[in-house]
C-alpha cells in the first residue's frame, strides 16, 4: 500500500480538493476513501491501540471535512492530511503514561578500534520465505517497531512504511532531509538487530532438529 | 580501503542510489573482501523489507470502519 503517488493520482487529487473546497460532498467521500486505510494504519502503529486508532482516524476526517478552507496548497494535500494525523496520534499519546524507552544506540552496529565489525554477521535474508507469513514472524515483527523510539518510529512508518519521499516526510514532521535520513537509517540498523536476533535463533532452532 | 564502520555509515545512501561513483566503488570493493558487511547490507534490505510488508498487511476492522461511516454521514447531513 505504498504511497508513491504519480502526477494523474496528484491531479485528480487535487481537483478532489477544490471540489470540496467549493462544496460538493461527492468529493469528500472520494478523499475519504483514498486516506481512510493510510490514517488508520499510522494512527495504530504510532498508537498501538484500536480504539486510539479509531478516535485519531475520526477526528482527522472531521477535520478534513470541516476544515478543508484552511488548507492553501502551499504544500502537498497528502502532507497536510499526514500531519494532522501524526499531530493527532501525539495527543493521544501524550495523554497516557510514558513507557521508558529502549536506548537505541545499545543496538546499533559495534566495531574495533580498526573500525571493523565486531559480531558475527549471518545473513538469513535468504531464509525467511517460510516465515514470513507466520503468526510468530508478524508479532516479532510488529514488537520491534513498537520498541523503536518515537523519533525514529515515525519516520520509520513515512518513509518505509507509507513509501513518502524524504523531503514530504520532512516537510510533515518539519525535519531536514539530513534528518530524516538519519533517523531512518537507525530505525532500519535497529530493526535489523532486532531482526537478526529471531532470524538467528531460528535457524540454530532448525539445526538442532 | 574503507573500513566496516565507514560501510555501513553509507549503507543508507548507496541503497538509495545517492552516492557518487567513486565512493560506490570503494564501498563495493569493500563488500568484495568482507563477507560480514554483504550480510550486513543483506539483512538490512531484508529486514526493511519484511517490516514494511507485514506493517502494510493492517487492514480496518470491520465494526471501526462502520462507526466511521456513520459519523461521516452525521457530519454531511449536519452541514
Amino acid at each position: 500500500m505504498s504511497f508513491s503517488q504519480t502526477k494523474e493520482d496528484k491531479a485528480t487529487e487535487e481537483a478532489l480538493v477544490r471540489d470540496l473546497q467549493n462544496g460538493n460532498l461527492d468529493a469528500y467521500d472520494k478523499l475519504a476513501e483514498i486516506y481512510q486505510k493510510k490514517i488508520y494504519g499510522l494512527s495504530f502503529h504510532l498508537t498501538r491501540n484500536q480504539m486510539d486508532a479509531q478516535d485519531v482516524t475520526q477526528e482527522v476526517l472531521l477535520t478534513l471535512f470541516r476544515k478543508i478552507n484552511m488548507f492553501q496548497g502551499k504544500s502537498a494535500f497528502s502532507s497536510w492530511v499526514y500531519r494532522i494525523a501524526v499531530n493527532a496520534s501525539y495527543m493521544k499519546l501524550r495523554s497516557k503514561k510514558k513507557e521508558p524507552n529502549v536506548s537505541i544506540d545499545e543496538l546499533m552496529p559495534s566495531f574495533n578500534s580498526a573500525g571493523f565489525q565486531q559480531e558475527k554477521i549471518q545473513d538469513w535474508s535468504e531464509n525467511t520465505e517460510s516465515l514470513l507469513f507466520t503468526k510468530e514472524t508478524r508479532d516479532v515483527i510488529n514488537k520491534a517497531v513498537d520498541l523503536l523510539p518515537e523519533k525514529e518510529k515515525v519516520v520509520f512508518l513515512l518513509r518505509d512504511v507509507e513509501g513518502l519521499s524524504s523531503e514530504k516526510a520532512g516537510e510533515i514532521l518539519d525535519l531536514t532531509v539530513p534528518a530524516v535520513k538519519s533517523r531512518l537509517h537507525r530505525a532500519r540498523l535497529f530493526l535489523r538487530k532486532k531482526l537478526s536476533n529471531y532470524f538467528e535463533e531460528f535457524s540454530s532452532r532448525k539445526a538442532e532438529k | 580501503m574503507i573500513c566496516c564502520k565507514e560501510c555501513l555509515d553509507l549503507l543508507y545512501d548507496y541503497i538509495e542510489g545517492e552516492l557518487d561513483s567513486e565512493t560506490t566503488k570503494s564501498l563495493e570493493e569493500h563488500f568484495e573482501d568482507c563477507p560480514p558487511c554483504i550480510s550486513f547490507l543483506n539483512t538490512y534490505k531484508s529486514s526493511t523489507k519484511l517490516c514494511r510488508d507485514t506493517l502494510n498487511q493492517i487492514e480496518i476492522p470491520e465494526g471501526v470502519r462502520d462507526s466511521l461511516l456513520k459519523v461521516l454521514k452525521e457530519q454531511k447531513e449536519e452541514k
